[in-house]
């Protein structure tokens, strides 16, 4: 038979196609799977950040029947820099999810984020009005990028890392919460519950940023460190959001949402359906749900509230049009 | 930072932290991040530092040298400098222009490379080589490249997506340690200005004691600087870091003792 050009291409294209399925069956990228048949998300409505955001996540967070009697919890919020504006997760929202941990009957909340840029993390801490919610619960503040550190071989294979120096303090925890500020960002697209795990990578080894996290790519270091330490619960705060140049130089978004889940996946297919994105378009989770959760519709119980399209879909560098959503 | 610290307050505590540094020293002259690390990591410019004020550990030093003018950040390659310079222009750089990375295979970074110029220029006081003035010339050219717009550092670069980034103290603080020989350009005056006027509203012990060490280099007053610092220390209780104790020491000790990042060629 005489293999001209078009054939040729056409059974390399083949081979290649058949080889990566192959790869991935005999060599799969990851060795776990924290995918249910369903998960659950809570959409609670709060248009400031006040002294009833207690009441009601406590509200919210009861909907799930949580089982953390007698856990030791670690709240990760998204801690970034010293910046005034919708940069950090709400310092009164991280208390309140403190003390609604302790309410639940946990033995230990424990907060810990390493900032990414800022070197300093007592100055984000202060900027971030944190002070006070941790003095008065006398709840423990964690540096993660200066805590202890054991090397982890990492879950998944995407990034090519291999393992990875993580904290004590985020090892040890029985229950991690993310605690994202739902934001567009300028590499990643979005950041929510799973980019924001890039803050349990200690700046003492990989330095202030992570830069080793760019080169061995954002997408995928995001599935190997979210399929070696897995969330527990999301907690995300899109009272005020950030849209455009994000994560640091965006603009606020006024979202009027706490996210709730416990399926990072769901949560932040939730979170990109509110910010008008289409979540199949964020390659984090695309991926990440054949095994970090769940994204489609279809397999996200609603507790509270449903997912109305947004009134204006968030702007977005143009380098993530491609996220919109088409309109229905 | 504990060595350094120590170097003035007990010999015996000093003598003992050194010798620990010596032992963490990896056969290629590199030191850890910390103990039970395998790789060579930025922190040997500050163990190179350490070293430095001593007079013995010549072998030790040496190896700590070379380490450094080996280790470059990865835009230094050829592949990587052309991507930067044609595809990859989000943020603004000129990649001719590299330092030194946090960690061996990432970019490089104010910080590590400010501390690197400083440890090199220390140790070549004396013995100076085209290879080590031309690893400080690149260093110096990075760090004045990467300055932001109206002066100070943020952690690498100045512009992304069109937009200045906003100076990090802690950066800038040591970003001016590394230039404190060089000619005092615009670059460096706007700096040290933007430092100046910051430096009063700081609270937190790490950058208010970076600060210190530099305006002091910089002949600037830092009298009622200390006395803020030694007020937000307390009794050190609530620090939980040894680097920044050791670097609050330090800062609390500037005129009292040799400052361990003091340049002098």
């Amino acid at each position: 038979m005489k293999l001209d050009r078009r054939r040729f291409l056409g059974s390399s294209v083949g081979v290649a196609a058949a080889t990566g399925v192959t790869a991935e069956w005999v060599w799969p990228k990851h060795s776990v799977s924290y995918r249910r048949p369903h998960s659950a998300v809570a959409m609670l409505n709060a248009d400031e950040y006040s002294e009833r955001i207690e009441a009601l996540l406590m509200e919210g967070l009861r909907l799930f029947r949580l089982n953390v009697l007698g856990r030791s919890i670690l709240l990760k919020p998204n801690l970034v820099e010293d910046l005034p504006g919708a940069v950090n997760t709400n310092s009164t929202l991280i208390g309140a999810a403190a003390r609604c941990f302790l309410r639940l009957g946990a033995t230990r909340v424990v907060i810990g984020e390493g900032p990414g840029h800022q070197r300093d993390t007592e100055l984000v801490v202060q900027a971030a009005g944190l002070k006070p919610h941790l003095a008065e619960r006398q709840i423990e503040f964690v540096d993660l990028n200066r805590d202890e550190l054991r090397k982890v071989k990492l879950k998944a294979n995407y990034s090519g890392l291999g393992e990875l120096w993580l904290p004590r303090a985020v090892l040890e925890s029985d229950f991690v919460v993310s605690m994202p500020k739902v934001k567009t960002h300028h590499w990643a697209g979005v950041t929510l519950s799973l980019k924001n795990m890039f803050g349990i990578v200690p700046g003492m080894k990989y330095g202030w940023p992570k830069n080793l996290l760019h080169w061995g790519g954002i997408h995928e270091s995001i599935l190997d460190i979210c399929a070696t330490v897995p969330i527990h619960f999301v907690i995300a705060d899109g009272i005020t959001a950030m849209e455009g140049n994000g994560p640091l130089q965006g603009s606020a978004r006024q979202l009027g949402k706490i996210v709730l889940s416990d399926d990072p996946v769901a949560a932040d297919a939730t979170c990109a359906r509110l910010m008008g994105f289409d979540p199949l378009r964020v390659r984090h989770l695309s991926e990440g749900c054949h095994f970090l959760g769940n994204l489609h519709e279809d397999r996200i119980r609603m507790l509270a509230e449903g997912v109305g399209a947004p009134t204006r879909p968030f702007s977005v560098l143009p380098d993530f049009l491609h996220l919109l959503a088409a309109k229905s | 930072m504990a060595a350094m610290a120590l170097s003035s307050e007990s010999s015996e505590a000093s003598e003992l932290g050194i010798e620990h540094l010596l032992r963490l020293q990896r056969p290629d002259g590199g030191w850890p991040a910390f103990l039970g690390d395998s790789d060579g990591s930025w922190t040997t410019s500050l163990a190179l530092c350490a070293l430095n004020q001593m007079t013995d550990f010549a072998s030790a030093r040496e190896k700590g040298f070379h380490w450094l003018i080996a280790e470059r950040g990865r835009e230094a390659h050829w592949f990587w400098r052309w991507k930067f310079k044609t595809a990859d222009r989000n943020v603004r750089f000129d990649p001719d222009k590299y330092g030194w990375p946090w960690i061996s295979g990432s970019a490089s970074w104010v910080i590590p490379t400010a501390f690197s110029v400083i440890a090199i220029k220390q140790f070549t006081v004396c013995n100076r080589s085209e290879a080590s003035e031309k690893r400080i010339h690149l260093g110096v050219e990075m760090l004045l490249d990467r300055a932001c717009v109206d002066g100070g550092w943020n952690s690498g670069n100045s512009v992304v997506y069109g937009v200045p980034l906003r100076p990090h103290v802690e950066a800038t603080a040591i970003a001016l340690l590394a230039l404190q020989d060089e000619r005092r350009t615009e670059v460096i005056q706007k700096s040290l200005s933007w430092l100046r006027q910051n430096a009063a509203g700081i609270d937190s012990v790490s950058s208010l004691a970076w600060c210190i060490l530099t305006l002091f280099v910089y002949q600037e007053p830092v009298g009622g600087l200390k006395n803020r610092l030694a007020t937000i220390i307390g009794d050190g209780c609530d620090i939980r870091n040894n680097a920044t104790l050791a670097t609050a020491i330090l800062a609390l000790k500037c005129g009292e003792m040799i400052h361990p990042f003091v340049v002098l060629r």
